[in-house]
């Protein structure tokens, strides 16, 4: 077994009187794709935020690469949060560089990077245009590419196909297979089961800050009996609050 | 340190790339000379507008029943002095418009000090005129029995004054000495005006626009505060240097005009002068107060929500910054005052008030020092709310962060 990008042990995070994660353990391989599920407000923007020492956790273990995420560390990271958006005054391309340097890589392998970037994903013309001036769906994709930029080791995308066409999530299912087959580990948020269906290797459904399933998709799937996940996420959402969670670590 | 420099380059270059920033800083000093353009040709073309009115002044007659005004300065005026019993036929010819004016003084002038000036049409440039020629007509003749002309005008005009200061038996420069400190003054409301906003605008749009989760996924909170608070730095010291050719432009312009430049307050630029103390200070006050500001800013923009909320926030700074220009007076004549004395300490006052009384030199070494100390206190205290507010408040999309967040562990 290789030794896991990502390590969670006995996360707990309260906030105010608010108990927001509650004793959550997981870990994630290189070359994995996680999904990462639960309905809004379960905790899981605030387990990421965490992880990346935006949030300090009440107690417990989260360790990127064997250590505590400080942003020295960006280079191996990629994010991409809910609540996102660029400098919509600034051009693409000085957005992506000042990103690319932000994670460490020097002015000319951001330049570099992002250049090639914009030209697989059609927006070569677009490098001097002011980040205002794109639409919804094209600023979606500059945004995954500031995420990427740089190989990041693990990639965290939240909702990242919220409100493009097919053929654009085509193109961002396929970068992310790409990142999978380098080896980087992909933690995916989505509320989506059919992409999980696709890319998931393992899955953890959080519910109140506590995980309710946790293991690879099959076994997931086993264990509960059922032959979707959806079904599998709605009937743990339907359950009347009972404390027991599934799943091994 | 790469990462700092990094955030202050990318700050840097996002204000100062932006046309608004430009026009902004070009528009200023255009602005002022295109006020004083207007104002010298307005002028210039009133007053030949006058001096064609009183060419046709010729049609106005004048009634005197005072026995105050001389028949020789009306005659030297082009008019005559018409009997004093045509009051009526005289205003009915203007009234018709066969005049185009009439002034009388009435018997009891010296008494009421009024008279009567009726003019066939409501132009305001001839009534501003016709009052000023009844006037000139009427002091002139008063002092006429002083005199020689020049006794007469000397009377009129009054003289100016040359005033020399000492002090501790030594001359001093007079107003020259309060050019140099009255500069920051001016400075600090650029400064305050233009870059203090800088950092408002900064955090609240990297929350509005929802780059900031990303952004502190890669930046320290504190680097990026300090990242954003340097470079506003730089934008300023652009603006100062921007501001500082244009005035050396026209203060050689104005040392080449010599003696032809007339200066107000007998400002002499050739006797301004530099004190070491008042310029330490004031450069004191001016980055300590921009600093304290821009601390505050930092903090208001991360609490609110967004730019909008942030904006009616910060409005109660502005307010401090120019308050003190409501007590103008007393802070630079009462220096002893206990409300002198407040606002001279107080955060949100003390930048303003203290560059004021350092201009006029009527804050000690010691008072002076003193505040400068709690100013640096604050200012410290600022920026550490700016940090804290910041780490606790950027990620607040929806409501504002709560102050007593601010404060718990």
């Amino acid at each position: 077994m290789t030794k896991p990008i990502v390590q969670v042990k006995d996360f707990k995070l309260t906030i105010g009187s608010k108990k927001i994660v509650d004793n959550l353990s997981f870990d994630i391989h290189p070359g994995e794709v996680f999904a990462f599920l639960g309905a809004n407000g379960s905790g899981k923007t605030s387990t990421i935020r965490s992880l990346l020492g935006i949030y300090q956790p009440t107690s417990g273990i989260l360790h990127i690469n064997g250590r505590k995420y400080s942003p020295d560390d960006a280079r191996s990271v990629g994010y991409l949060p809910e609540e996102r958006g660029l400098y919509t005054r600034s051009k693409v391309l000085d957005v992506m560089i000042y990103f690319g340097e932000l994670k460490g890589l020097s002015a000319q392998e951001a330049r570099d990077f992002s250049l090639a970037y914009l030209e697989r994903v059609g927006l070569a013309d677009k490098a001097a245009t002011k980040v205002k001036k794109l639409s919804g769906g094209q600023q979606q994709k500059v945004q995954l590419g500031v995420a990427i930029i740089g190989d990041p080791d693990l990639l965290i995308l939240d909702e990242p196909t919220k409100g493009l066409d097919p053929v654009n999530r085509k193109l961002l299912l396929d970068i992310v297979d790409e990142l999978q087959s380098k080896g980087a580990a992909v933690i995916y948020i989505t509320h989506l089961m059919e992409e999980v269906e696709r890319l998931a290797d393992r899955i953890l459904i959080l519910k109140d800050g506590k995980a309710r399933a946790y293991g690879t998709v099959a076994a997931v799937k086993k264990e509960f009996k059922s032959k979707s996940i959806e079904d599998i996420f709605v009937s743990i959402y339907n359950e009347k609050s009972s404390e027991v969670a599934h799943g091994k670590a | 340190m790469a990462k700092l420099k990094t955030v202050i380059k990318h700050e840097y270059l996002t204000i100062v790339k932006q046309p608004s920033f430009w026009i902004v800083m070009i528009a200023i000093p255009v602005l002022i000379a295109a006020i004083f353009g207007l104002s010298y040709f307005g002028n210039k073309s009133s007053e030949e507008r006058i001096n064609e009115l009183a060419k046709d002044l010729k049609n106005i007659s004048i009634i005197d029943k005072s026995g105050l005004i001389s028949p020789d300065i009306v005659q030297a005026s082009g008019l005559t002095l018409s009997p004093s019993d045509q009051v009526d036929e005289l205003r009915e010819d203007v009234r018709m418009g066969e005049k185009e004016g009439l002034i009388v003084y009435p018997d009891n002038l010296a008494e009421k000090r009024k008279f009567d000036i009726f003019l066939s049409s409501d132009d305001l440039t001839k009534m501003n005129t016709v009052g000023s020629l009844g006037s000139s007509i009427l002091n002139t003749s008063v002092f006429l029995p002083l005199g020689s002309a020049d006794i007469i005008a000397l009377a009129q005009n009054g003289a100016e004054s040359t005033v020399t200061t000492y002090r501790d038996g030594q001359e001093t420069a007079g107003f020259n000495e309060y050019i140099v400190p009255g500069l920051f003054v001016i400075v600090f409301y650029i400064v305050f005006v233009f870059s203090v906003g800088y950092m408002l605008t900064s955090v609240s749009e990297e929350k509005e626009n929802r780059s900031m989760e990303m952004v502190l996924t890669y930046v320290e909170p504190r680097n990026l505060i300090i990242g954003k608070l340097l470079a506003v730095i730089l934008v300023t010291l652009t603006q100062v240097l921007f501001f500082a050719v244009l005035a050396g432009v026209a203060y050689l312009i104005a040392l080449s005009l010599g003696n032809s430049l007339s200066l107000p307050f007998g400002i002499d630029l050739q006797k301004i002068v530099f004190d070491p103390e008042t310029v330490f200070f004031s450069i004191g006050f001016l980055v300590v107060g921009f600093l304290m500001f821009a601390g505050f800013m930092t903090a208001t923009a991360a609490i609110a929500p967004s730019t909008k909320e942030a904006n009616s926030f910060s409005s109660v700074f502005f307010l401090g910054a120019f308050v003190p220009f409501y007590m103008i007076f007393m802070i630079l004549t009462d220096p002893e005052n206990p409300i002198t004395k407040f606002i001279t300490f107080f955060p949100l006052t003390s930048p303003v008030v203290n560059l004021l009384r350092n201009t006029v030199g009527n804050i000690g070494t010691l008072e002076a020092a003193l505040s400068l100390a709690v100013m640096t206190l604050f200012m410290v205290l600022s920026i550490w709310i700016a940090v804290r507010a910041f780490s606790r408040g950027a990620l607040e999309f929806s409501s504002s962060l709560k102050l007593s967040a601010l404060f718990k562990k």
